[in-house]
């Protein structure tokens, strides 16, 4: 089990005036069993990136290995099928690739996909529409009927009825209201502590970044120009300048606190402990 | 899907990319009557040399040209197939048991290639040298006399650029929903009748639904900067008939009259 690329590129329409570069010499290895936001800014490659995983894009250059397949230049891994079963890939604005009658079928036309029966796949898309929170007395309800917020989580059900082990997510809180983003990202961390399914998020919301994930990954002009763990990276914010993100709100009054003289250890990366070592702090003087 | 040449303009700086619009749609008129008149190869040939030279001189790349043929190549095949068993005139080339193929079905089916190849040529030269804008303003302007006539040209010229307007943000729209179906395990190329079926529901219906909330969000939005269906509307850009438009009709139409006379005489 392990992600690794291995000096990818990727160039999209080679040869012609739209000629673009988007990856350029990627090396990278994500943890298995973790939460690794990428981050970078609008057009850094970040898209692009995660659409190599499950070989809906296949480098120009390099390679990738994903589990036990190999994601090559111009040559489609074998049994494809399998790879995209075991790499779920939410896209952006997923409510767009709901098509069935009911949102029950919806979901499980994914496990039908891959040779699962008709009672059981909707069966498994029960329990994928429980998991995200979707009321039962909705499941036969057409998907045009539901709200933005809602119509997104059926379409990740119908990723999550695939069951796989590593779930990939392009933005999945865009355009969400705070409330609905932030049960969102709670259910990716009980995704992922439960399940243990490792996850990758494209995300341009820090506060997230900060709260819910364990790494870090940062695309500059399709280059990885870093990738840590969570604490490190809010270590130093020049590379969120760079990649041109404004820091979490914590982050932030920290930062203003030591332009005044008062410094915080780099642990401190919640509310609550943010607030008791200021209480210490006081209590001390 | 990504090879879909279609309707796309390509930001190039040429002679033919400079070109007024109008001079650009007349000469595409003028050519494609050209092309109907009845002269053999010696007028394809000279259509032919006359389009290449107009393509060089828009340095549109000839693979770029060969990408907007493709998709209609499989229509040609079944020509040739359905021309090779209806037409039975000219000699017999070639005679496999009880089937004779004639000459006329192989020229016939010729004439149609070239015919369709030069039309592409002449239209993608259009579309790709000229901005969907610009397009719509030729077109009005050329349209204008029938406004006396109560004709809603302003009106029609907006609904074409529109529609040429959005069709590669369709198509960036079809591959978008085709990569996720993908991803859910749809497989385009293989599988059962039923499945395939299936798997182009899962790119139609998400395309219809999208299509119809942007033509909603579209009307919203021009309505909002002060759109009115019939409104007299002022242009900030002004087309602009120079020299080099006066050239390129005048050789088009020189073209056209000496086809004629090739056909008359």
């Amino acid at each position: 089990m392990s992600i690794h690329f291995e000096k990818v590129d990727h160039i999209y329409s080679p040869n012609s005036v739209f000629e673009f570069q988007a990856l350029e010499d990627v090396s990278l290895d994500i943890n298995i069993g973790k939460i690794t936001a990428i981050i970078g800014a609008t057009g850094s490659g970040k898209t692009t990136l995660v659409q190599h995983l499950n070989g809906l894009l296949l480098p120009s250059k390099g390679f990738l290995t994903v589990n036990d397949f190999t994601i090559k230049a111009d040559e489609k891994p074998k049994n494809i099928k399998e790879l995209r079963k075991q790499v779920g890939l939410v896209f952006q604005f997923a409510e767009y690739q709901l098509f069935e009658e009911t949102l029950i079928k919806d979901v499980a036309f994914g496990p039908k996909n891959f040779g699962v029966e008709e009672k059981e796949a909707e069966m498994i898309a029960t329990r994928a529409l429980i998991t995200v929170g979707i009321d039962p007395k909705d499941f036969v309800k057409s998907p045009l009927e539901l709200s933005g917020g809602q119509k997104r989580r059926v379409a990740i059900a119908g990723i999550l009825a695939m069951s796989p082990s590593i779930l990939v997510l392009d933005e999945p809180t865009a355009g969400l209201d705070p409330q609905g983003a932030k049960s969102m990202m709670e259910l990716f961390k009980m995704l992922n502590k439960e399940k243990g399914i490792t996850i990758l998020i494209v995300t341009h919301n820090m506060e997230h970044v900060l709260e819910y994930c364990d790494e870090v990954v940062v695309l500059e002009k399709g280059k990885v120009i870093m990738h840590t763990d969570k604490k490190q990276f809010f270590k130093n914010d020049q590379y969120m300048e760079k990649a041109s993100i404004d820091p979490p709100i914590i982050i932030a009054f920290k930062k203003m606190c030591e332009e005044k003289g008062v410094t915080f250890d780099s642990d401190v990366l919640t509310i609550d402990k943010l607030v008791s070592e200021i209480v210490k702090k006081r209590g001390r003087r | 899907m990504n090879n879909i040449t279609l309707g796309k303009y390509i930001p190039l700086n040429s002679f033919v990319h400079k070109l007024d619009p109008r001079t650009k749609i007349i000469a595409m008129m003028i050519l494609l009557i050209a092309i109907f008149i009845p002269t053999g190869f010696v007028g394809y040939g000279i259509i032919g040399v006359f389009l290449l030279i107009s393509l060089i001189s828009s340095k549109l790349s000839f693979s770029f040209v060969w990408k907007s043929f493709k998709p209609s190549l499989f229509m040609l095949v079944f020509l040739l197939v359905i021309n090779v068993f209806l037409i039975k005139t000219g000699d017999v080339w070639l005679t496999i048991g009880s089937f004779n193929l004639y000459s006329g079905a192989v020229i016939q089916t010729v004439y149609i290639v070239l015919r369709l190849l030069l039309m592409i040529i002449i239209t993608t030269m259009l579309t790709a040298t000229t901005k969907p804008l610009d397009l719509t303003m030729g077109l009005e302007d050329l349209l204008s006399p029938l406004a006396k006539l109560n004709v809603p040209t302003h009106d029609i010229a907006m609904m074409i650029s529109l529609a040429l307007r959005f069709i590669p943000t369709l198509l960036e729209e079809a591959q978008r929903i085709l990569k996720a179906q993908a991803s859910r395990g749809v497989d385009m190329e293989s599988g059962s009748f039923k499945e395939k079926i299936q798997a182009i529901l899962s790119l139609i219906v998400p395309l219809f639904v999208s299509s119809f909330q942007k033509a909603d969000d579209l009307a919203d939005a021009m309505e909002a900067r002060g759109y009115v269906v019939g409104a007299k509307r002022v242009r900030y850009k002004q087309l602009k008939f120079t020299f080099f438009d006066f050239i390129t009709l005048v050789s088009t139409s020189g073209l056209l009259v000496g086809l004629i006379l090739l056909r008359v005489l």
